[in-house]
């Protein structure tokens, strides 16, 4: 026969639960050592409502989604609320959300799709401003580096809208390479910077070596937009001087205004991987997998060479840590020295909060929290160089080593501010949400080119340019019918010195 | 004899409307006024989710035939019902005729096999395909391999000309259970007694089949083919899982057309549902157009 088991509850175990539960009952919050963990989660500068709730929170994921995970589970339980976190790719964020923000359920906390304008967000009415809900918010933004928030970019009508925990001081296609395969094959990128030339003839030589078990190169060819970010980000290399960011300032010359998606050095770039792929040195198969699935391939040995993101620094770190790589930055075309790289003024991974929320009491205080210098140290030491934590002595800080140590100190020697147009004249952003990326656009072309359903790269990305060209002026024509006072003279910048940094000083000059 | 007044013929049905209503008032709201708003949006350039919308009156159909890329996607679209219903109906009717044969005692089972994809969740299969036809350690791939058929691995998914044959190959595969099941049905209407009478008459094999059995169940393979074939062109969920349209609008039919217009651009900018509504009114009228020329062509048929 069973025994039946007692209940044994010491005199011990009562006091503490009756201990916590007075806590959580006079408090009005709970104070976060009850729930000590990883982190110190500070106590709200102010009672949050004790009503409890779930708060829902969206964004692109990857080494975000890693901390997030860690810290939400603590925070909310410090703060009696549950959190559902969704860690997308931006191709589904670009489905999801302008799908739940027409039928009302979006995200309590959100990432806009990529390109989108966010004065457009503002004016529609799907945001709310943080203010409300961020304490001494005006001293809390004072901590920040300057230029990271902006009217017109997450600041509007004298609120701030949007919040970025983030800098935008990255590339997302650094050269990350197998040291074996590498090696191998008789190169070292920590010497030097490598060129078109050097790739070509590393990639068919690690091809020789894997005789068939594995490749020279490897890209996620059918998320199409990694076609454009390397061939974008190549030409800037190569010396075309452009801006990053959606359609009203990615490869625009900002010395003339005009795009230069025809150039030689975007032409060089299309070639590059044109050459990849008719040397035998490109993965089979790239044509049919995404940027993840192409990233997880490089652990298992499936390829020498991959043109991505320090985001994948974190994901290996995780799922292979055994595993050798190095990190470089993007070759450069052969004799030519590498150019700098542009980023626009602001930080990245924006947070907007939904107009339709009740939980911003809450999500207030986190973001509060992780823009403090602790909850900055926090987030770096776990997301390291993927999306770099916006404060700089909090970096310094977390004591970062390895590839992520090395890729900031790479983004920090290439990357400079360049001007941005809706910093200078805020109707840009009226152009920015009339724009419409033409049918095919940049990325589709590569992609086409590169399947060999388009022929002639010069000609293809000829008419590519004046596509673009096109869509832009109507788009500025059409802002303009709708009394925004735009011109495509406000995208020209003839004091900008392509080997310094745009700032606050560079505007008022205009 | 005098007729009633419709007030009065409606009064005295009046239970008959009262039971209809429930239904009337949902097709109302999840068909009619869906249909009525696409064509009114359709009228608009409006990108679905901001205030702002202009009416622009037939200004996005013009712009959608003078697109080449809908042209493409919609003959895709069609290409994509050519080529795989024929092959479902025959292969279909093939396998029913097996399976209907009551000496073949594991017929149950193979039934249970032929119709497994049926249920399962097509966007589940869409994503295993991928894996399955992966140029890199995919068992499709694998087994060409081994058996020395290709020497080097086939980027089914990723090759413009292989792409689109092997999403239809993968529509049949997944759908082939429900076309034998229909094939089954109408198999089984035809009474016992006429086999039996063919047989007496010395009608067999092919004969029994092409001048008895086939004639009994061609009114069915009219209904058949006619639900094959919208069938065939509705099928947004598994190109988008298993190829999004690509490679370079490869494998873009309508729907992942009107889809990608609606929705998502590449680059993030504003989408465009007034457009996408006039792209999906067009399609649509077409595809009415196709299953009133059938449901023609099945009176002509039965009068036959």
């Amino acid at each position: 026969m069973k025994k039946k088991k007692e209940l044994k509850i010491s005199r011990r175990t009562v006091m503490k639960g009756a201990l916590a539960a007075g806590a959580m009952m006079s408090a009005g919050s709970i104070p976060s050592k009850l729930f000590a963990g990883e982190y110190n989660i500070p106590d709200p500068l102010k009672p949050l409502p004790t009503t409890g709730g779930n708060m829902r929170w969206i964004d692109s994921g990857d080494m975000k989604g890693v901390f997030w995970k860690k810290l939400f589970p603590e925070y909310a339980a410090s703060r009696g609320i549950t959190i559902e976190y969704d860690g997308l790719p931006w191709k589904e964020i670009n489905k999801i959300v302008p799908i739940a923000i027409r039928n009302g359920t979006v995200h309590d906390v959100f990432q806009l799709p990529l390109g989108m304008d966010p004065g457009v967000a503002v004016a529609e009415g799907w945001v709310q401003p943080w203010d409300d809900y961020i304490e001494n918010i005006d001293e809390w933004l004072a901590a920040f580096p300057s230029g990271v928030y902006l009217p017109g970019v997450n600041q509007f009508n004298g609120k701030t809208y949007g919040t970025c925990l983030t800098a935008n001081k990255r590339t997302g296609t650094c050269l990350l390479y197998s040291e074996k395969y590498m090696s191998e094959a008789g190169y070292d990128p920590q010497a030097g910077r490598m060129t078109y030339s050097e790739i070509r003839d590393a990639a068919k030589k690690i091809t020789k070596n894997g005789n068939g078990q594995y490749y020279g190169w490897i890209i996620g060819g059918n998320q199409v937009n990694r076609w454009e970010d390397v061939v974008h980000t190549f030409g800037q290399v190569g010396g075309a001087h452009s801006g990053r960011g959606g359609f009203t300032n990615r490869h625009i010359n900002f010395q003339n205004g005009k795009f230069q998606i025809a150039s030689d050095q975007y032409m060089e770039a299309v070639e590059l991987l044109l050459q990849l792929k008719s040397d035998g040195s490109a993965f089979p198969g790239v044509m049919s997998m995404n940027a993840p699935q192409a990233r997880a391939l490089m652990p298992q040995g499936a390829a020498g060479m991959i043109f991505q993101g320090p985001w994948c620094i974190g994901v290996w770190g995780r799922d292979a840590p055994d595993w050798k790589y190095g990190i470089a930055s993007e070759p450069v075309p052969d004799g030519k020295e590498a150019q700098p790289l542009y980023i626009a003024e602001g930080g990245s991974n924006t947070f907007w909060l939904s107009a339709n929320s009740t939980m911003g009491p809450f999500a207030g205080d986190l973001i509060r929290f992780m823009g403090t210098e602790q909850g900055q140290i926090y987030w770096a030491q776990t997301v390291g160089a993927a999306d770099p934590a916006v404060n700089p002595d909090a970096v310094a800080k977390a004591g970062l080593t390895g590839p992520s140590a090395q890729a900031l100190s790479m983004f920090a020697e290439n990357i400079l501010v360049g001007p941005n147009p809706i910093v200078r004249n805020k109707d840009v952003g009226i152009v920015a949400a009339k724009s419409r990326v033409p049918d095919p656009s940049l990325a589709l072309v590569i992609q086409g080119l590169y399947t060999g359903q388009l022929k002639g790269v010069e000609a293809q990305l000829k008419d590519c340019n004046q596509r673009y060209e096109d869509a832009l002026d109507k788009a500025v024509e059409e802002a303009r019918a709708d009394g925004a006072n735009v011109t495509r003279d406000d995208w020209v910048f003839p004091n900008w010195d392509v080997y310094s940094n745009y700032g606050a000083e560079k505007y008022q000059e205009l | 004899m005098h007729k009633k007044p419709l007030s009065k013929q409606i009064y005295d049905a009046r239970w008959c409307y009262l039971f209809v209503l429930p239904c009337s008032i949902l097709t109302g709201m999840f068909v009619i006024y869906p249909i009525g708003m696409s064509w009114y949006f359709s009228l608009l350039d409006w990108s679905g989710f901001t205030k702002e919308a202009k009416f622009i009156g037939l200004q996005n159909y013009y712009e959608a035939v003078n697109d080449e890329f809908f042209w493409d996607a919609f003959i895709r679209s069609f290409i994509f019902m050519f080529g795989t219903v024929p092959v479902k109906i025959v292969l279909g009717f093939i396998i029913a005729v097996f399976l209907n044969n009551q000496v073949l005692k594991l017929a149950p089972f193979f039934r249970t096999v032929i119709f497994m994809p049926v249920v399962t969740a097509i966007a589940i299969i869409g994503i295993v395909m991928t894996f399955v036809f992966s140029p890199f350690n995919g068992p499709a791939n694998k087994f060409l391999m081994s058996t020395n058929l290709t020497s080097a691995p086939i980027d089914f998914l990723g090759n413009p000309d292989t792409v689109l044959p092997t999403v239809m190959g993968v529509y049949v595969w997944k759908w082939l259970g429900i076309t034998m099941m229909y094939w089954l049905a109408a198999l089984q209407t035809v009474p016992q007694d006429v086999y039996d009478a063919a047989k007496i008459d010395g009608a067999e094999g092919y004969r029994l089949w092409i001048h008895i059995i086939l004639p009994i169940v061609l009114p069915f393979a009219i209904v058949i083919i006619l639900v094959e074939a919208v069938g065939a062109l509705n099928v947004f969920p598994l190109i988008e899982t298993m190829t999004a349209g690509g490679p370079f609008f490869s494998s873009e039919v309508m729907e992942i057309y009107i889809f990608r217009t609606a929705f998502v651009t590449d680059s993030g900018t504003m989408p465009r549902l007034g457009y996408a509504c006039a792209a999906g009114v067009f399609w649509g009228v077409a595809v009415l157009f196709i299953t009133v020329l059938q449901g023609l062509w099945m009176r002509r048929t039965r009068r036959i």
